[in-house]
């Protein structure tokens, strides 16, 4: 199996502060990865070296076959990474057109994207004039990850799609992210294990800044002992 | 219905200060004479125009990169100087154009520098040196070539080569009789052109070296892009500082030739575009390295607007003085003063006279037309350039998320550069606009900043809109006391009418910005962050 | 001072006293002799150097009363800036209203330096009061009979001597001019709890900047000189720099140890340490339940009374006082000195006044008009390469020097056993 991305045992810092002390993830191309592991486990930061906006100290991190770290934030994006930050991190001072509008990357690519991002997330259509902040929390969420979907990605990272929305609009966004691994290859932060179970098909677990378990979501499944160590009661 | 409750009860402060603000602006036109209100409210904005163009600039580099950018004062006085110059001596701008235009041309090329470093794999002890080795080598390159450069000066050391008397010979149509020929001195032309081109492209890849030092480890994978786009630049530059080089003493005559209207609009579009220049130049090399040290930024633009003033004061003079107005705010002939902006036009009038209930008055087209149209223009540009088009998107993404703008795969090192270059560049513009109607000085820029920053703690720090509002009232509070500095306010139980001395006029300013800030701490249109 | 809090147990006699302060010790006693040794270098014995027969020591000694005023109004901001964290641009004007005060005061208004005649008995007495008082409330303890009747006793007393001590100040320059640094630290203090961060540079800049014009107004000329300056302000006898320049030169060394002992004290005292947290995190000490305004507000007010102490002196010194000092450029001043030094540690104020008078001086000597470009260069290029300022920096470097001794010799601990 090909991988799309590689992180090979990377070390970063914030700060003074040693955050990622040896992060190993494997994502092959077509598939969902889920990141695993407690709060403060370094999960975000792993999502923000990849992008270089936390960049490493050391270690590589390797995107469709090239060494992509210490490389410019704005490059790496534009090799085809989209991503999806926690806390639904839309513009507020843009309209929710305008916030499609700005992720593209060529001109035209939400023209050609919108039939596809609309059939998704049907809600934006008629929002599409209203400003970002009279917008609920699910479709705060919807927005943010239509908005990875604008250019042509080959891998999203996503963080955290699930927190703080209603079971509906879960189930939702649940469906609206399987739907997209058809086309895409998808790194996901997921703190609900439930979500994470369902979707991925692998998973790595990080555990105080190091990855310490990595395999096939089903096996997880069944392995309660390791979802009790790592995990917490799940 | 409901909503409208909602949002009046929310904003009830503000409000409530509007609602004063605007009664004491009615007791204020009150207690004087119709004609004296119009004109008072009409200076008030022309006053507000130009603090509003350094308050533009300077809110949108504080929303976008939290840059307290305290130089920005001083950056509008370099453009007013630099307008006189182009203005007052056209023969020392087209002989400076020259040397700009090649170094440029060498700036330009940045781009090319940087890919080529990309792939370059240097031994690290050579990779952390070079780029100072090469910053002094260009710089002394530039030194060696512009000190035998043929430049047309001025020298504020001895007063009659001063631009005091420089001003007079232009308002006399002298200065085209004392236009000198440019000849490099003991220096072969094609070197010291060479040279400047050099030295540009020396400093310009050594400065690419020394941000590379930060960056991360080579790429070799994908093939050296040359950047066309930029080189071609670059070569159209170069050979404009040569064509002009070439074609100086008949450039010089025609400048000197042409109406001084169209001399003033060269003037602007240098002096706006050396502010731009400025700023990139500032925020790429300076400013940037401190992006994460907050107050080392504040002390790095506090101190730049000092040495700004030294350059000026060591290449202008400590003196101040005046820059005539353009020909078509300056005719006081047949016709004038004009009845109506159609014979102002006509005649080039200085005033228009206006009879407003009986009484005529007469109002100064430079300051209180052309002035406040002006800065409605830039207002309007302005805010059409953030509302309607890409980049104005990215700045108002930014200004909330500069991280998450990276990470859709906009180069937003580059917008804010762009941004920094803008917002100098609207201050020099006002700084070239201020200077026929306020004179030249030393002091202009600290004093038009303090009225910026008041403005801007006024109206809301980072809020657009609250730069203009703010802006316009600090203007009218302005003028309104120093005319009742003149007639006098009528205080019961007093008996002689209470006249503010002129050192109120900044107090009273400040003192609204004090009251306004413990009303409201973030202004008035500002939002809580 | 911070490697010394990492030491567990300190021994506080005072020879460890003396060895922890040995830099600091040995640079007092090399300016104490320095008048000397320069009057030696030029030919004079001592006590030539002290009945001011010494040309070349006096002018020395001139340019370090300069290097000491500026080292107490740098220390000052650092105290505001370095310390507390809090960005005023307005540092100038606590010194200017220091300066211009003793100036008027003495020139217009015929007040006296010092509290003279029966004020002065008054104020002493006053002293005394609030002294043996507070000794009383303290020795109480020890006398439980007593403690009731000395509680109810000493605050009103200490109430008492405090108003004679004000009222006597009342009538001397010197207390006006710190009376004038209590209420202008209170007018900072009132948009304080509402301002913070850049805002109060902004506040802070615009009330500096409105002083600075009033000053150099012309309606205000009788008493400032306006933009000429305040000239012909009549000095004590006792202190006037021409005759009594050896005098002087002592008052400025005392009058900077003691601010510099007074700023060490106040710095790790537990205020302080709460000013310090303000700087790391307001919000944070505001958690722990702090009153973060009355913190900022002692340490704006220690400051702006030393910064207006420090005009004072000033005023008396230069034969001009200039509208400059209460200008922008004033404050960059400041800044650039504690820039030089290292913000935040007290003694590189001290260091950096000294660089930086000297670095005027001689700039000026050099280069002539374009040396204020100089100067700004050498700020920009501290900002950029030298953030952490000389003292802090060699904090650093020591710090790690020091770390890495114990490292090797824990090495070869670990080795040997």
């Amino acid at each position: 199996m090909e991988n799309l991305l590689e992180i090979q045992d990377i070390h970063t810092y914030i700060g003074q502060f040693h955050i990622l002390q040896g992060v190993t993830v494997e994502v092959p191309r077509g598939s969902i990865v889920a990141l695993l592991g407690r709060n403060g486990a370094g999960k975000t930061t792993t999502l923000k070296s990849v992008l270089g906006l936390r960049p490493p100290s050391q270690g590589k991190i390797i995107f469709d076959g090239a060494e992509i770290q210490g490389r410019r934030t704005f490059h790496i994006a534009g090799l085809g990474i989209g991503f999806v930050p926690e806390n639904r991190a839309i513009f507020r001072a843009l309209s929710v057109g305008e916030n499609l509008q700005i992720a593209e990357r060529t001109k035209g690519d939400l023209n050609r994207k919108s039939e596809m991002i609309f059939s998704l997330f049907p809600d934006l259509k008629r929002l599409i004039q209203l400003p970002g902040t009279h917008l609920s929390g699910g479709q705060q969420q919807m927005l943010a990850v239509a908005r990875a979907l604008v250019a042509d990605n080959r891998l999203l990272l996503i963080d955290e799609p699930s927190e703080g929305l209603a079971p509906v609009i879960i189930e939702q966004m649940m469906e609206a992210i399987h739907k997209l691994s058809a086309e895409t290859t998808v790194l996901l932060v997921e703190q609900n294990f439930l979500v994470a179970s369902q979707l991925a098909e692998r998973y790595v677990i990080i555990e105080e800044g190091r990855s310490v378990r990595s395999g096939k979501m089903a096996d997880l499944v069944n392995d309660a002992a390791t979802i009790q160590r790592y995990l917490g009661a799940a | 219905m409901d909503n409208l409750a909602v949002t009046l009860r929310k904003n009830r402060t503000r409000i409530l200060t509007l609602i004063v603000l605007l009664l004491l602006f009615i007791a204020a036109v009150r207690g004087l004479s119709t004609k004296d209100w119009i004109i008072t409210t009409l200076r008030g904005f022309s006053v507000g125009a130009v603090t509003f163009l350094v308050a533009a600039g300077f809110s949108i580099i504080l929303g976008l990169m939290d840059v307290l950018n305290l130089a920005h004062g001083t950056l509008f006085m370099i453009g007013a100087y630099v307008g006189w110059s182009v203005y007052v001596r056209p023969d020392t701008f087209v002989d400076l154009l020259t040397p700009l235009l090649l170094i440029a041309a060498g700036f330009l090329l940045q781009p090319l520098w940087d890919r080529i470093l990309q792939r370059a794999r240097l031994p690290h002890r050579v990779a952390q040196t070079w780029p100072w080795v090469g910053l002094g080598l260009g710089a002394a390159v530039l030194v060696l070539v512009m000190s035998r450069a043929p430049l047309a000066m001025w020298d504020w050391q001895s007063y009659t080569d001063s631009p005091i008397v420089w001003t007079q010979n232009f308002e006399a149509g002298n200065v085209g009789a004392m236009a000198q020929a440019a000849r490099f001195e003991g220096l072969s032309p094609v070197i010291g052109l060479a040279g400047l081109v050099l030295a540009g492209a020396v400093i310009s890849a050594s400065l690419a070296g020394v941000n590379r030092r930060r960056g991360g480890p080579a790429m070799s994978g994908d093939a050296l892009h040359i950047p066309w786009g930029s080189v071609a630049i670059a070569a159209a530059l170069a050979a404009g500082g040569l064509l002009v080089f070439l074609a100086n003493d008949g450039l010089t005559a025609w400048l000197l030739r042409i109406d001084t209207t169209w001399l003033f609009l060269i003037a602007i579009v240098a002096a706006t575009l050396s502010g731009a220049g400025l700023g990139a130049l500032m925020e790429s090399t300076l400013i940037r390295p401190l992006y994460d040290r907050g107050i080392y930024q504040i002390m790095m633009t506090f101190g730049l607007s000092f040495v700004g003033i030294e350059i000026v004061r060591a290449i202008w003079g400590r003196q101040g003085f005046t820059m005539p107005r353009p020909s078509l705010f300056a005719g006081a002939g047949e016709g004038c003063p004009a009845t109506d902006l159609a014979g102002w036009l006509a005649h080039k009038c200085s005033t228009i006279q206006l009879t407003i209930g009986g009484e005529t008055t007469r109002i100064r087209t430079y300051n209180e037309v052309f002035l406040i149209l002006v800065g409605l223009a830039v207002l309007i540009g302005v805010w059409l350039l953030i509302q309607r088009t890409r980049l104005g998107m990215v700045i108002r993404a930014g200004v909330q998320d500069s991280e998450m703008v990276q990470a859709l795969g906009i180069n937003v090192r580059q917008v804010f550069t762009l941004v920094f270059a803008l917002g100098v560049a609207i201050a020099a513009l006002g700084g070239v606009l201020a200077g026929p109607s306020s004179g030249l000085s030393n002091a202009m820029g600290e004093h038009l900043l303090l009225g910026a920053l008041v403005a801007l703690a006024v109206g809301g720090l980072t809020s657009y809109p609250g730069a203009a509002v703010g802006s316009v009232l600090v203007g009218l509070l302005q003028q309104f006391i120093i005319k009742y500095g003149q007639v006098g306010i009528k205080i019961p139980f007093l008996e002689q009418p209470f006249k503010p001395t002129p050192p109120l006029v900044p107090a009273s300013t400040v003192l609204l910005m004090i009251i306004i800030l413990v009303i409201m701490p973030h202004g008035l249109l500002g939002k809580k962050e | 001072m911070a490697t010394a809090s990492a030491i567990p147990i300190q021994r506080n006699t005072l020879l460890s006293q003396v060895r922890g302060n040995l830099g600091p010790l040995l640079v007092f006693v090399a300016l104490v002799a320095l008048p000397f040794v320069i009057g030696a270098l030029d030919g004079h014995t001592v006590s030539e150097v002290l009945v001011n027969g010494s040309g070349y020591s006096m002018f020395i000694q001139g340019l370090m009363v300069e290097v000491f005023i500026l080292a107490v109004y740098a220390i000052s901001y650092d105290l505001v800036l370095g310390i507390t964290g809090l960005l005023s641009f307005g540092h100038a004007m606590f010194f200017a209203v220091g300066a211009y005060l003793t100036g008027v005061l003495l020139k217009t208004f015929k007040m006296p330096f010092v509290p003279a005649g029966w004020h002065l008995s008054v104020t002493y007495a006053g002293l005394a009061l609030v002294v043996l008082s507070s000794l009383l409330g303290a020795l109480a303890r020890w006398l439980p009979p007593w403690r009731a009747t000395v509680d109810r006793l000493s605050t009103p007393l200490v109430v008492i001597g405090l108003a004679a001590v004000i009222w006597g100040l009342f009538r001397s320059t010197v207390g006006m001019v710190i009376i004038a640094g209590v209420i202008q630290a209170l007018l900072f203090g009132i948009v304080l709890p509402r301002v913070k961060g850049i805002t109060f540079a902004l506040v802070t800049l615009g009330i500096a900047s409105v002083f600075a014009i009033m000053l150099g107004t012309r309606e205000l000329a009788g008493y400032t000189g306006a933009d000429v300056g305040l000239q012909g302000i009549p000095r004590p006898d006792f202190l006037n720099p021409a005759t009594q320049r050896l005098r002087f030169y002592f008052l400025g060394l005392a009058f900077a140890v003691a601010v510099y002992l007074i700023y060490k004290r106040f710095v790790n005292s537990p205020t302080g340490r709460v000013c310090v947290a303000i700087r790391e995190n307001e919000n944070r000490a505001l958690m722990l339940g702090y009153n973060t305004f009355l913190f900022k507000l002692a340490a704006l007010t220690l400051a702006s009374v030393t910064a207006a102490l420090a005009g004072c002196m000033h005023a008396v010194f230069k034969p001009l006082v200039s509208p400059e000092i209460a200008g922008m450029g004033h404050t960059v001043d400041a800044l650039l000195i504690i820039l030089i030094g290292g913000m935040g540690t007290l003694s590189g104020a001290m260091i950096g006044a000294a660089l930086y008078r000297l670095l005027d001086y001689y700039l000026f000597r050099w280069f002539g008009a374009s040396a204020g470009f100089m100067l700004g260069a050498i700020y920009v290029s501290f900002v950029l390469f030298v953030p952490y300022g000389i003292v802090g920096t060699w904090r650093l470097r020591n710090l790690q020097w020091k770390q890495g001794w114990r490292k090797r010799l824990q090495a070869l601990r670990g080795g040997g056993g």
